[in-house]
């Protein structure tokens, strides 16, 4: 990289860039809006290098045996640069960037990033009927990761900047900014409170912006205006996410199924593999070339009420099987995409059913093909959030909530009875890792202030005499007490201080001028009032005994700080966390000590 | 009171020579980027664009050959490729409804009404759904929907054309007042079309306004004299008015200036010669004569109502049996009173009959007196 001389920058400049620098939130934000830019730029030419590329490879009207030769040999070549050059590139690349994220301390090598690109892009150009999200996500969250390196950010910084680049990535994959966040804390991150929430909005709503300046207003898909007929239609979409969530499963396990099987066979024939996969899809696709690729053209018309019942149960049957071979066998790609084509069509078929049933009280196929989408993707996925917001932002209707939540729910909840881990986690697991889960992440019963609390000693008052508190506080466990007034707690004073000032013969001074002294001597660290909230979970008590150096809280009523209920000791957090302190052991059992 | 929890980072490792370095390079690659896939983008837009606009001219082939079935997958593919185009999918849906799918092409057509409720393709290709739906009162709404709504290029002639198409359905459906309606807006739009003019004066005379019509060719004679339409259709207009005389005179002008259309047109001479010579309210007849004639129509009336209403309703046949013998017995009625049997009479063949069709002659006679 050529160096650039500082003495010919001007100073204004300079120094700005020395402020970015050095500061943290404007880095943050600067790179933030870069990191959007740049990972949309690069998704938007995926995106259109792969739909330019499959309409040349298997364009409409085009011969079946194209069909068929195309996905063979397409998968012939990505499964030689998968073996030979990419390894890392196989798949969908969530699992992969949670490995990153997780394990490699958000490392993603830029050889990866451009094979994940090349890779994908052979992949779906030749009609392997893989997702485009999944593969966005990796390239988006491994160019954070590079940049991040590249400015020689600390590891925290890079592990931070990786799930920015993913919503980044997703959201100009999949043309909605709300959705990228959440899926991004959820997929990624696994916790919705991330403390990159910020970054990752900044990035997501920057890529989704760059997306519009290139591509226009123009949605993923042009969705009819919703309709409910009536509250009786409710029960047919119970129905779809009964059958979403039971379609979400079947897929999910064929999938893995399929997987361990071609785990199975020696790692020499890795090279060919993914052909397995090309040549189910072009012989599926020989017969039906909507299996073809992402699909999301046939998707569109699905939703715009061009249905067919026994084609869309047909398509949405060959799918599940053309992906689960297709992703087990190696091919590059993920399953995003394939999940909404697969809940479009079950979404259709339930429509088409219902409406031919009860045509007065239901609406069109198209409506439930919407709905199906995100039944399908909260099964497959196991983020229902994340789906709701995502077909609302599809739809921009608000009159789709109801139905999309209750269809969802039921997906999620049959997918979570009938399949122990979401697709990704299990995914992930049959590579080897144990990455952290969504409910792993998440404490099961974090333990409270409350759970470690203990009578408040008696209060010294400010003008107490320091021989007077030296005697009170002689024999006491505690190495702070409370000083309060009438108006109530005022702070904490340090035994060791009433000790000292008495071995200097300061008997004489007041408890308030002791605290002021120590105060001086703490500096810019010392806090007024140091203290915690019976709610507060214990970890932020102990990160307040840290930052103050107490090792006894005041525990304060949140209505009035110098309300004093109670308090806290470093060794009763202890004992609340299982570990005995060791002035708490009894040294006759243990006489080697 | 604010307790930092995290501690600050680091300052980043690249020194400021790298970090601006760093930053450039970034740029620069932005930059490249956005040229390239802006690009892109055009050449995909544009490529989907022809494509679309290939295949919506195939479809529109095909559907002009009749083979809807065949051009509605064409069509899909067109209004896929290139969604933003409603005549797309306008286009689709009366491939679809040319395909004997009213029910899918309403369907179809609801989405784009809702993005667009104005948009008067759209309508006007509703409208004609509804007409095939046999939903007529609905199909009116949205011809005039279409008549009133936009259009991206053409306006005028769209409009009139959706007016025209209204007033076929109008004229069809024998809404006589709501054709009349929409006639009489039209009157004066189109001064120069001829064409149109006579269009517009022959459905003067559907719509129960033969003097417009009269008024309309005699203009357009004015202009040329030798124009045999005209006098058509002002016989048209006369035999309407119960002008049988007018009529025999315009119809013999015509015939002279086209002897080519001679057959057709002695044929309609012959009508009206029968026409006069059985009408019973024409001036100068005698007293005996206008009897003699009055009688032949009750008789004419009553064999033609009985023609249609034999198989249709044999409960009438009693009735039509007494109405024969009281003929048969009121030698001595007046004229008045044997022109209200007629006149009866024919108000049952018209609604007891489903038979539409109408004897020629008798149907002209029937008119003049009820006028």
């Amino acid at each position: 990289m050529p160096a650039i001389r500082l003495g010919a920058l001007p100073p204004r400049l300079r120094k700005l860039v020395e402020d970015v620098r050095r500061k943290e939130d404007r880095l943050s934000l600067l790179l933030s809006l870069v990191i959007g830019a740049l990972v949309s730029l690069v998704v938007i030419a995926f995106i259109l290098l792969t739909g330019r590329l499959a309409g040349l490879m298997y364009p409409a009207g085009g011969s079946g045996w194209g069909r068929i030769l195309v996905p063979t040999v397409g998968s012939l070549i990505t499964g030689y640069l998968l073996f030979k050059y990419f390894p890392l590139a196989r798949g969908s690349g969530i699992p992969q960037t949670r490995a990153a994220l997780f394990m490699h301390d958000g490392r993603i090598s830029l050889r990866s990033v451009v094979g994940k690109l090349v890779c994908s892009t052979i992949s779906l150009g030749s009609g392997i009927p893989l997702g485009r999200e999944g593969p966005a996500v990796y390239i988006g969250s491994g160019l954070a990761s590079v940049i991040a390196r590249r400015l020689g950010l600390s590891r925290m910084q890079i592990r931070s900047f990786v799930p920015v680049g993913g919503a980044a990535a997703f959201a100009a994959a999949f043309n909605t900014p709300i959705a990228a966040v959440l899926f991004s804390l959820e997929a990624i991150v696994g916790d919705l409170h991330a403390p990159v929430l910020g970054s990752i909005v900044l990035a997501s709503a920057t890529s989704w912006i760059v997306l519009h300046l290139v591509l226009g207003a123009n949605p993923l898909f042009h969705v009819p205006d919703f309709h409910l007929v009536g509250a009786r239609e409710l029960g047919v979409y119970v129905v779809l996410g009964i059958v979403g969530g039971l379609s979400s499963v079947a897929f999910v396990k064929v999938l893995l199924w399929l997987r361990a099987r071609f785990a199975r066979l020696p790692d020499a024939s890795l090279w060919i593999q993914p052909v397995a996969g090309g040549l189910t899809v072009g012989l599926f696709g020989y017969f039906a070339p909507q299996v073809l690729g992402i699909g999301y053209d046939h998707v569109e018309r699905v939703l715009n009420g061009d249905v067919i019942l026994k084609v869309v149960i047909a398509l949405a049957v060959l799918k599940i099987i053309a992906t689960s071979v297709a992703y087990a066998s190696g091919n590059a790609g993920g399953v995003v995409g394939p999940t909404l084509f697969i809940g479009s069509m079950v979404g259709a078929s339930v429509g088409a059913a219902a409406h031919l049933l009860f045509p007065a009280s239901t609406a069109g196929p198209g409506a439930y093909a919407l709905v199906g989408m995100g039944t399908a993707f909260a099964g497959v996925t196991r983020m229902p959030l994340t789906s709701v917001i995502m077909i609302f932002e599809v739809s921009r209707d608000y009159t789709i909530i109801v139905p999309l939540v209750i269809a969802n729910l039921i997906a999620f909840y049959i997918s979570r009875k009938l399949q122990k881990e979401p697709i990704y986690e299990a995914l992930a697991q049959q590579d080897g890792l144990r990455l952290p889960t969504r409910i792993s992440g998440a404490p099961p019963e974090m333990l409270r202030v409350s759970s470690a609390t203990r009578d408040a000693p008696g209060s010294l008052a400010p003008d107490t005499m320091i021989s007077e508190a030296a005697e009170r506080v002689r024999d006491s466990v505690f190495e702070s007490w409370p000083v309060a007034d009438d108006l109530g707690l005022l702070g904490m004073v340090r035994t060791r201080h009433i000790a000292a000032a008495m071995d200097q013969g300061r008997g004489e001074m007041t408890i308030a001028r002791l605290m002021q002294i120590a105060r001086r001597s703490a500096g810019t660290r010392a806090v007024d009032l140091p203290h915690v909230h019976n709610d507060q979970p214990l970890s932020r008590a102990l990160a307040r005994m840290r930052d103050n150096g107490h090792n006894v809280l005041p525990v304060v009523s949140r209505a009035n700080a110098r309300i004093m209920l109670a308090v806290v000791t470093f060794a009763d957090i202890l004992k609340a966390y299982g570990v005995e302190s060791a002035d708490q052991l009894d040294y006759r059992d243990h006489p080697d000590l | 009171m604010k307790t930092p929890i995290v501690q600050p980072a680091p300052p980043p490792a690249a020194s400021v020579s790298e970090f601006i370095a760093t930053f450039a390079v970034i740029l620069a690659v932005i930059a490249a980027l956005l040229l390239f896939d802006t690009a892109l983008a055009r050449v995909d837009l544009r490529t989907r664009k022809a494509f679309a606009a290939r295949e919506f001219r195939t479809g529109e082939q095909l559907l002009a050959e009749g083979k809807a079935d065949q051009a509605i997958e064409h069509l899909r593919n067109a209004s896929t490729l290139d969604g933003e185009s409603s005549g797309y999918g306008i286009a689709l849906a009366q491939g679809v409804l040319a395909d004997g799918q009213p029910g899918a092409a309403e369907q179809m057509l609801l989405p784009l009404l809702e993005r667009d409720p104005s948009d008067g393709a759209a309508n006007l290709a509703m409208a004609r759904v509804l007409a095939k739906e046999g939903r007529n009162d609905e199909a009116k709404s949205y011809y005039h929907r279409a008549i009133y709504g936009s259009w991206p290029s053409a306006a005028p002639e769209s409009r009139s054309a959706a007016r025209f198409e209204l007033i076929d359905l109008l004229a069809r459906t024998n809404a006589k007042q709501e054709l009349l309606a929409e006639l009489l807006p039209i009157q004066e739009d189109s001064t120069n079309d001829v064409a149109q003019r006579k269009r517009i004066a022959h459905l003067f005379v559907v719509a129960g306004s033969p003097s417009r019509a009269v008024a309309i060719y005699r203009d357009l004679l004015d202009r040329d004299p030798r124009d045999a339409d005209s006098y058509v259709g002002l016989a048209e207009a006369a035999l309407s008015l119960g002008d049988f005389a007018t009529a025999r005179m315009d119809l013999v002008a015509a015939q002279k200036l086209t002897p080519q259309d001679s057959a057709s047109l002695q044929a309609r001479v012959i009508l009206t010669d029968s026409v006069i010579a059985l009408d019973p309210t024409q001036r100068g007849l005698s007293i005996g004569e206008q009897a003699r004639r009055t009688r032949n129509l009750v008789q004419m009336t009553l064999a033609s109502v009985r023609s249609c209403l034999r198989v249709q309703a044999p409960e009438v046949a009693a009735g039509l049996d007494s109405a024969s013998a009281l003929l048969r017995e009121g030698q001595g009625q007046s004229i008045e009173q044997s022109l209200l049997l007629a006149e009866h009479l024919w108000g049952l063949r018209r609604t007891r009959c489903t038979d539409a069709r109408e004897d020629g002659a008798l149907a002209l006679i029937q008119n003049r007196i009820a006028q």
